[in-house]
């Protein structure tokens, strides 16, 4: 009996120990938690400061993808209109949000500094199709709310 | 033999080898741009450096020959500190644009300085600027900023190809390779520079920004357009074919290609190329459409028995596929009215037909009306691979028009069209007088004068025949009695003498192998009998008879009599108002299947993409056809081409040796004479790619045969009449030409609206510049 009671108290103790202690959980959406300066998301393509898309659809973020969720067709850029630094340009650029495992391997294998990895990680949707980026998304990253 | 060590491995290679094949031997691999075994040593990019024992520097592998006990070390400090500074030098102006270059990934400059070279360069001072994807022609790109000046490019053209049209210009590093005059190059041959280019220096225009080694898959194929049947590897990403690359065979082929093959492999993304069945006119579905043409089958073998039903293929279809529908015809129809759309007369027994081994052994060559450079170009690389080995090559053309080229000199015979056999018998009859067979052949012609060659000249052409060491004779197929003066001429010289038919269709050898009658006289019948109203169903497979067929009108009343016109191929056919049914097929690289090229020599074509909407292959429409009929075909054993002793060429076959005289030509009358003869240009499937370089004025006629008629400039149309036909041929005027012939390529203008023989010709008009 008194074994009993000493147990239950003890057990209430850290109950209520753990009462009176700051929370881990964080109410999101409404709070969300810093992250790590280098933390690796959804990708972004960059453009230069004259507007030009750096990437020129070269394929080696896609030839690193260990998980195969790069494509890259390039193309000639029609004449007298760059559509990246030079005359090769990617025609479609799509990254498969499913099965990206956001290795950060691509940001590390372009030449051009083109792919990126933002800190949005809000990657949800109903749709498996919504789940494949492409190029006029990765243009245009989300920025966070 | 000589014996040497190389990296302390003894190998023993014959006289004269080059270190770098005695290497390669054994397995070693030593860094080379410049050097190529067609072409030679040159010692020009300095990369492929090694130690050899007792020399006081570092020797190039590729300029040193090997000499009794050398010891030769490809590896080591002294080796690599070499190696390092050529890279670092060959990289001082290069652009280093890897993310943005073709090449990227399957370059030779990546690979050695990855392994090789400095990790980097020592010079800040700026890189010289040059041009960037100039052209070299619409379909090969220079990147002159790129180049590491190996010269392959250039001493290919000049030295191989014999057609001096790149060079190098300028000095020091303001070297660039550049076109003659700064004008495109226009060889037949320019895109092997590609290949050659251990860099990426010059680049595939169609290929251009569409492609990377890791992202493509490759499958070996052979070339579908003439009957070479060239070894090649196609390039496909994402189910499209996008490239055509040479692929050489050790000790048999180069890997050549001609620009036709390597660029004109787009015929699959033709806009009109047949994606669903059409059946009178209208639009349906691949199970409709079967189910009809096999309702219109049973009905016409119900009633008239198979005989009622006629089979003719043609265009690129594999041997399998020629097999497939034999056995259909054979088994589920019961007909032996097979044919091959055939565009010539003659057939040539498989016991004449010699390889390219033949050309590579070969002292005496005669071209028998065909222009190796128009109708087989690398047959002619072939022939000039040969002449640089054995520059005493003869070289002798035997046909209406000079035959022979700069490029590959020698005497040229010139007959009146459709004499060329006669020539041949007369040459022998001067030759071999006393042989019987020769007596026979000669025998009605004894008041026969061939006209503008002199019983001199034949004599000399049968000296030719005899004394040849080993003979090969590229024949045209355009006059039948010709394999029969073969036959006769192989016989009586005792020593090798091979034919090579330049004939089409491409894969003709396979249909015959798979059960098809090659002869022309076959196919004459079954039109013959379809305009006669014995045949009720016409069955077409990829021919497009109204093209290639040289008598049109025959074929026109044949598909104006015929019941059902049933015609599959990958493109619609002219005259596709008579078709009944046209049902898509699959084409080349889209089927896995074996082509017989000219050497007899079975080839596989690997399939690389997937056929396009309801185009199918051969075998899943008799395989329908023989359900829907009740006999179902059985598959079990597969037929294997290749099952036979003799390897990849088809087994040898006795050449008949029935000999008949040859009749007297008819008498020429008119003043001019249309020939016509095969193409590469327009052979085989178009191109939507090769729009740019198809010769827009192919006909060829003596300048002064048109001058009266007002064409001052080079080229124009002429109207060529015959009888109440008359078609428009747009002509180049060539001195070359004799006076009174006009060749056409068969096949373009509705050439066979006419018949070969004598035409006016009127109204010029003048080239119209757009």
């Amino acid at each position: 009996m008194l074994d009993g009671v000493k147990a239950m108290t003890k057990g209430l103790g850290v109950t209520f120990k753990a009462l009176f202690e700051p929370r881990d959980t964080i109410s999101y959406p409404e709070k969300r938690r810093e992250y790590a300066p280098r933390f690796r998301g959804k990708h972004m393509l960059a453009k230069d400061v004259d507007g030009h898309e750096l990437c020129v659809g070269c394929g080696l973020c896609e030839a690193v993808c260990p998980a195969h969720a790069i494509r890259v067709v390039a193309a000639s850029a029609p004449e007298g209109q760059p559509i990246s630094w030079t005359n090769r340009y990617a025609v479609d650029y799509e990254v498969d949000l499913i099965r990206c495992i956001f290795c950060g391997m691509c940001e590390e294998a372009c030449p051009t500094n083109a792919v990126r990895l933002t800190p949005f990680n809000e990657l949800a949707a109903a749709d498996r199709l919504e789940m494949i980026a492409d190029k006029e998304e990765l243009l245009h990253p989300p920025v966070r709310k | 033999m000589i014996r040497l060590t190389i990296d302390g491995q003894e190998v023993t290679v014959p006289q004269g080898t080059m270190i770098v094949d005695a290497a390669a031997k054994l397995g070693v691999d030593v860094p080379i741009y410049c050097y190529h075994q067609a072409l030679g040593p040159l010692g020009a990019c300095r990369m492929c450096l090694v130690e050899v024992e007792k020399m006081p520097k570092l020797a190039t592998a590729c300029t040193t020959a090997v000499s009794e006990g050398m010891v030769v070390r490809t590896s080591g400090p002294a080796v690599d500190k070499g190696r390092r500074g050529v890279l670092e030098f060959l990289l001082i102006n290069h652009p280093l644009d890897c993310p943005v270059c073709d090449k990227g990934g399957e370059c030779f400059l990546q690979d050695y300085t990855f392994e090789y070279g400095p990790g980097g360069g020592r010079f800040q001072e700026p890189k010289i600027e040059k041009v960037k994807d100039g052209p070299i022609n619409p379909f090969v790109l220079i990147d002159q900023e790129r180049c590491v000046l190996c010269q392959r490019c250039v001493r290919f053209m000049r030295e191989y190809v014999g057609e001096e049209q790149l060079l190098l210009e300028g000095r020091g590093v303001e070297t660039v390779v550049t076109t003659v005059e700064h004008e495109p190059a226009t060889s037949q041959f320019t895109g092997n520079v590609i290949d050659l280019c251990p860099v990426g220096a010059l680049l595939s225009a169609p290929y251009h920004h569409k492609g990377r080694p890791w992202n493509i898959e490759r499958e070996e194929s052979v070339c579908p357009h003439c009957p070479v049947g060239c070894t090649s590897k196609i390039t496909a990403r994402e189910g499209h074919v996008i490239r055509m690359e040479g692929r050489p065979i050790p000790d048999r082929e180069w890997g050549w290609l001609c620009d036709r093959g390597r660029f004109g492999y787009d015929f699959g993304y033709h806009p009109d190329r047949l994606a669903t069945s059409i059946v009178k006119g209208k639009e349906n579905t691949a199970a409709q459409a079967t189910r009809q043409v096999a309702e219109w089958l049973k009905t016409v073998v119900d009633q008239e028995g198979g005989r009622g039903v006629g089979f003719i293929i043609g265009g690129g279809h594999t041997t399998e596929e020629a097999y497939q529908l034999r056995r259909f015809a054979a088994e589920v129809i019961g007909t032996d009215q097979l044919a091959i759309s055939r565009t010539e007369a003659g057939y040539l027994p498989r016991g004449l037909n010699g390889t390219f081994d033949d050309v590579k052994q070969a002292d005496t060559v005669v071209l028998l009306g065909s222009d190796p450079y128009d109708t087989v170009p690398v047959v002619h690389l072939k022939l000039r691979d040969r002449l640089l080995h054995y520059p005493a090559l003869r070289v002798i053309g035997l046909g209406p028009l000079p035959l022979t080229r700069d490029t590959l000199p020698g005497l040229d015979v010139l007959v009146p069209p459709g004499q060329e056999s006669l020539a041949l018998a007369l040459a022998m009859a001067a030759q071999w007088p006393q042989n019987s067979d020769v007596q026979t052949l000669v025998g009605s012609l004894k008041e026969f004068e061939l006209q503008g060659v002199t019983a001199q000249t034949l004599v000399q052409l049968g000296q030719y025949l005899q004394g040849a060491e080993h003979l090969v004779l590229l024949w045209d197929g355009k006059e039948p009695e010709m394999a029969m003066v073969l036959g006769v001429l192989a016989r009586l010289r005792e020593k090798p003498t091979a034919v090579l038919p330049t004939f089409g269709p491409a894969n003709w050898r396979g249909y015959e192998h798979a059960g098809f009658s090659p002869r022309f006289e076959d196919l004459t019948a079954v039109l013959e009998k379809a305009r006669d109203g014995e045949i009720k169903i016409l069955m077409v497979f990829g021919a497009d008879l109204l093209r290639e067929y040289p008598n049109r009108q025959l074929v026109e009343s044949a598909f104006n009599q015929v019941e059902y016109l049933v015609v599959e191929g990958i493109l619609p056919p002219q005259g596709a108002q008579h078709v009944d049914a046209l049902l898509p097929g699959a084409a080349w690289a889209e089927v896995y299947g074996t082509y017989i090229n000219m050497e007899a020599r079975l080839q596989v074509a690997m399939a690389g993409v997937q056929p396009p909407g309801q185009a199918r292959p051969i075998k899943t429409y008799v395989n329908t056809w023989a359900r829907m009929l009740m006999k179902p075909l059985n598959w079990d054993e597969e037929w294997d081409p290749f099952d036979d002793d003799s390897g990849d060429l088809l087994p040898f076959e006795p050449v008949p040796d029935h000999v008949v005289a040859l009749a007297m030509p008819p008498e020429a009358v008119g003043p001019m004479t249309l020939v016509t003869g095969a193409f590469i240009w327009e052979s085989g499937q178009p191109s939507e790619i090769l729009v740019p370089r198809v010769p827009q004025f192919p006909g060829r006629i003596n300048p002064a045969e048109v001058k009266d008629m007002g064409l001052s400039t080079k080229r124009g149309h002429i109207m060529v009449s015959q009888g109440s036909e008359s078609i428009v041929v747009a002509v180049t005027a060539d001195p070359q030409v004799p006076k009174g012939i006009l060749w056409v390529p068969q096949g373009l203008f509705g050439t066979n609206h006419l018949i070969e023989g004598t035409v006016t010709i009127s109204g010029v008009t003048e080239e119209v510049t757009v």
